[in-house]
């Protein structure tokens, strides 16, 4: 009987062993990223993002990839989210599913926070390289401090390959080459096991005699001196000192196999370059704007005014991630993720072309499920009940001009 | 475990002083299921966890915690209700031998407040730790949170809650008045339940980042404290079993 | 109940009784310490400790003795008093570890695959044992508070140097110098995490050049003085067996 208790104990404690293991080397597939339950108008109101592009759908272990594009500080920045004084171009995946090689705005590498500029526009690049296997949602994101993180658009890349092929070569400035993922991991094992086990060594030495009731008796009596002997003093002398030693005999080895090592570097990067645009020759007016509950659309009455010296129509109107286009004037062809792309999404009363000098009114209607998918809809509902989104008007070869809109927007239940 | 009240009528010398096989059993228990969420939280948390308005994540993880929420309304009101109701109303007039049987009893359930405290304040706050810097959390009801808040720190406050009633139900030491640290080491750790309240407000509010040593976060901090009011009650303890065998110790 | 009825059949079994009580005494107190301790520290103390790119040699070496002696001066507090036993501070830093590592290993790597270089905990040994020792040599609680709250401090950051120097070896990349450890917080991207929550390296400390590790550690063990003090009573009091009376409920 006791031998099947025993193996039946033996096999539940491998169960428990083999159930734990499961779960850590489960490849999964991971749903996207909470950005939907950011407030609507936070998505709207602050980092725009556009042109991206990711440069490779699936990739192998060890594989980069890049993401690509710009993005636009909205000069209309909410006043619940504080400004990009200090903020930090991130990539929203689960986990170090890639690790971040490399990142730059405006050229520039970005290891470290930077400050960004109302109404100003930067490029910017993320370099990753594929390190645990699954299909992940890989959205580029920016975190401002106190803001917290303000996500982009993301799309799904499937890594393949095995994790455990995953080597993360650096060469140091002292010449040696070193493999990131699991360099000096022995060393933090072997110090760490060592001090454990000269902690356990000081509690075993007193829990190996009796220890609460007769120790107490003893103390109540009055004879707690009786309680540690000289012997006892003199093991703790030598456990002590020991520590002491060793503490600083292993830091002057470290010292000696270390002499080049240097403090963690940390401050903010200021003076980050935007890209130069040109000041769009085209103005546009918001007259109203509406968003149709039931239609799951929105509507908005523009005024434009074409300044430039060659005829433009709107292409696209960009708002929180999602683009809706005028598939007449304009068509996607970046592989732009389709959840957040509506192709015939906008509508323009007249979208003939605006002449140089012309004035129009124009009905302007973007309609789409994103409007509910994502979650934008709920801007009705926020405490600013404003909308923003950036417009792209488009001449006949191509040419594009960006225009920002800030407007109130008033919500149509019927 | 609470079953030893029936044993004063009973034949005091067939019961072992100390029932070792519940010992194991709830050791084993707690061991299970928490191995088991955890591998639940390794399969569900990245599959479906991350995006709370997806259908999935009320699948897998808002049921979840309907589930327990109700579990541990029924656990509790069941356990707690059936101590209570089976109390010795003659605790003074039980034998030596039946109080330390009693005490080996209360230790077990001592064991597994600390146990079940462990898995809670240690294993799954930490762990919350890890998820919140990984991820984007979108919800007050994240996983870990599921996990962590519903689920480890009810397990801890019924236990300890428990072990408390069982003292003052059925120990001669705890008959007169109220032990203070007894309670305070139950009722601390209770309040870093309701402190969750301040802590999700404190993130919505104003505090965007998921930084641990906030302080926002000082509330857990300090109801984390009364987990030292343990060693008031192991005092109290050490002191009664003291006498039950000062004589024969000697 | 009745004195002259005795609780055990013999001495034997007294003994045994005793003893059994002990391991259960003990693993309650080591669990339950370990979880209080464990929520303490990282809430006071955590980001410090989850991840090599914010052990630096100033906010780490100050923030982490200061908020991790408390624990160990109350229990100390208790065993030593009421048991003279002189492993108050090493139980607690056992379990603390206890628990980081099986998370650290078990979450941090298992869960969300940080490496295990990248989120190690910090060794908080040496000062424990040291602690303990002097607790018990002196027996006094002002000696451990001053000598034992000062190498505290002091022992924290070369008991750790051995474990993180390795990753403070610098390399160029792209253009820019960093730590093997800045490259860590670089590299293993954590989405929930911006660089700029990092509390590292802040103020200048100019007059001290390079020796601002020596400095923050100093000044550590001051405050660990101060702090050890504050918990001890609060150990005793911890440590109280009172009842309130059921007319005062």
């Amino acid at each position: 009987m006791k031998i099947i208790k025993d193996k039946v104990s033996k096999l539940s404690f491998v169960a428990l062993l083999v159930t734990l293991t499961a779960a850590m080397f489960y490849t999964p597939t991971a749903s996207a990223h909470g950005e939907k339950s950011q407030a609507a108008f936070m998505r709207m109101r602050t980092i725009h993002w556009y042109d991206l592009d990711w440069s490779k759908d699936e990739v192998a272990i060890n594989e980069t990839m890049t993401i690509s594009g710009k993005f636009h500080v909205f000069s209309g920045w909410p006043e619940t989210v504080d400004k990009p004084e200090v903020a930090f171009l991130n990539i929203g995946i689960p986990g170090p599913v890639f690790i971040r090689q490399g990142s730059w705005i405006g050229g520039q590498l970005v290891p470290r926070s930077v400050t960004l500029e109302l109404g100003e526009t930067y490029d910017f690049k993320v370099l990753l390289k594929a390190r645990r296997p699954g299909d992940w949602h890989v959205h580029t994101m920016m975190n401002v401090e106190g803001g917290g993180p303000i996500i982009g658009p993301g799309k799904w890349v499937t890594i393949t390959g095995s994790m455990s092929e995953f080597v993360n070569p650096i060469v140091t400035l002292t010449g040696e080459t070193i493999n990131l993922e699991d360099y000096a991991l022995d060393n933090v094992y072997f110090w760490h096991a060592l001090w454990y086990a000269i902690g356990l060594a000081w509690l075993v030495f007193w829990v190996k005699r009796p220890m609460f009731i007769p120790r107490s008796i003893a103390v109540v009596d009055g004879k707690a001196d009786s309680l540690i002997s000289p012997l006892d003093r003199k093991i703790g002398i030598a456990f002590a000192l020991g520590t002491v030693v060793l503490v600083m005999a292993s830091m002057g080895a470290t010292n000696d196999a270390y002499p080049v090592t240097t403090p963690l570097q940390a401050g903010l990067m200021r003076g980050i370059k935007w890209i130069d645009i040109p000041a769009p020759t085209v103005t546009v007016k918001v007259e109203d704007a509406t968003y149709r509950v039931p239609g799951r659309a929105m509507q908005m009455t523009l005024t434009i005014t074409n300044n430039g010296d060659a005829a433009v129509q709107l292409g696209e109107f960009n708002t929180a991630s999602v683009r809706f286009l005028d598939a007449e004037v304009y068509e996607d062809e970046s592989g732009y993720p389709d959840d957040i792309l509506a192709e015939e999404g906008l509508t323009v009363s007249d979208n003939s072309p605006l002449a140089p000098g012309e004035t129009r009114t124009v009905e302007v209607t973007a309609s789409d499920a994103a409007w509910e998918v994502y979650r934008l809809a709920d801007l009705i509902y926020d405490p600013d009940s404003r909308f923003a989104g950036l417009l792209f008007f488009f001449d006949e070869e191509g040419n594009r001009q960006m225009v920002t809109v800030d407007s109130p927007l008033i919500p149509s239940f019927i | 475990m609470a079953a030893t009240t029936e044993s004063v009528k009973a034949d005091a010398k067939e019961a072992p002083l100390l029932n070792k096989r519940n010992l194991f059993a709830g050791l084993m228990l707690y061991l299970v299921f928490y191995v088991w969420v955890r591998w639940y939280e390794g399969i569900y948390g990245w599959s479906a966890g991350l995006d709370s308005f997806a259908p999935e994540f009320e699948t897998y993880w808002m049921n979840f915690l309907y589930i327990e929420l109700v579990l541990e309304v029924l656990t509790a009101s069941i356990l707690w209700g059936y101590i209570w109701k089976t109390r010795d109303r003659k605790v003074m007039s039980i034998t030596p031998r039946e109080e330390l049987r009693r005490h080996f009893t209360h230790w077990t359930w001592l064991v597994m407040y600390g146990w079940a405290i462990y898995w809670g304040a240690s294993y799954f706050t930490e762990q919350d730790g890890t998820w919140h810097q990984t991820i984007v959390r979108d919800t007050d009801f994240t996983p870990s949170h599921i996990i962590e808040f519903y689920l480890a720190y009810p397990i801890y406050i019924i236990t300890g809650v428990s072990a408390f009633l069982y003292a003052k139900t059925r120990l001669p030491t705890y008959q007169q008045g109220l032990h203070l640290m007894y309670t305070i080491s139950v009722i601390g750790p209770f309040m870093i339940l309701p402190n969750v309240g301040l802590n999700e407000w404190g993130h919505t509010f104003w505090f965007m980042e998921e930084i641990f040593v906030a302080p926002l976060h000082y509330g857990f901090v300090f109801f984390g404290w009364a987990t030292l009011a343990i060693l008031g009650v192991v005092n109290t303890e050490v002191t009664a079993i003291s006498k039950l065998l000062k004589k024969d110790l000697a | 109940m009745s004195a002259s009825q005795s609780a055990v059949r013999s001495r034997a079994e007294a003994v045994q009784v005793s003893r059994t009580f002990d391991w259960m005494i003990l693993f309650t107190l080591f669990t339950a310490v370990l979880g209080g301790y464990h929520i303490h520290y990282m809430l006071t103390g955590g980001d410090w400790d989850f991840w090599t790119d914010w052990k630096d040699r100033r906010l780490w070496v100050t923030v982490a003795p200061i908020v991790s002696i408390t624990f160990p001066a109350a229990v100390q507090a208790c065993l030593w008093w009421r048991y003279r036993l002189p492993i108050g501070a090493t139980i607690c830093v056992v379990a603390l570890m206890l628990g980081e590592w099986i998370n650290r290993y078990l979450n941090f790597w298992g869960w969300t695959y940080f490496p295990v270089n990248f989120c190690f905990p910090s060794n908080l040994i040496p000062g424990a044992i040291v602690l303990d020792v002097i607790l018990m040599l002196g027996g006094s609680m002002t000696l451990t508070a001053v000598v034992g709250g000062l190498a505290w401090g002091l022992l924290f950051y070369p008991g750790n140097w051995p474990i993180i120097a390795p990753l403070h070896v610098p390399v160029e990349y792209n253009g820019m110098m960093m730590t093997l450890a800045d490259l860590q917080g670089y590299h293993y991207v954590r989405t929930g995490t911006p660089e700029y929550i990092r509390m590292v390296e802040k103020g200048t400390l100019r007059t001290f050049g390079k020796d601002v590790a020596p400095v923050s550690a100093f000044f550590s063990g001051f405050v660990s003085i101060i702090i050890y003090f504050l918990w001890h009573f609060f150990g005793k009091w911890f440590a109280k067996t009172d009842f309130i009376a059921d007319d005062e409920l």
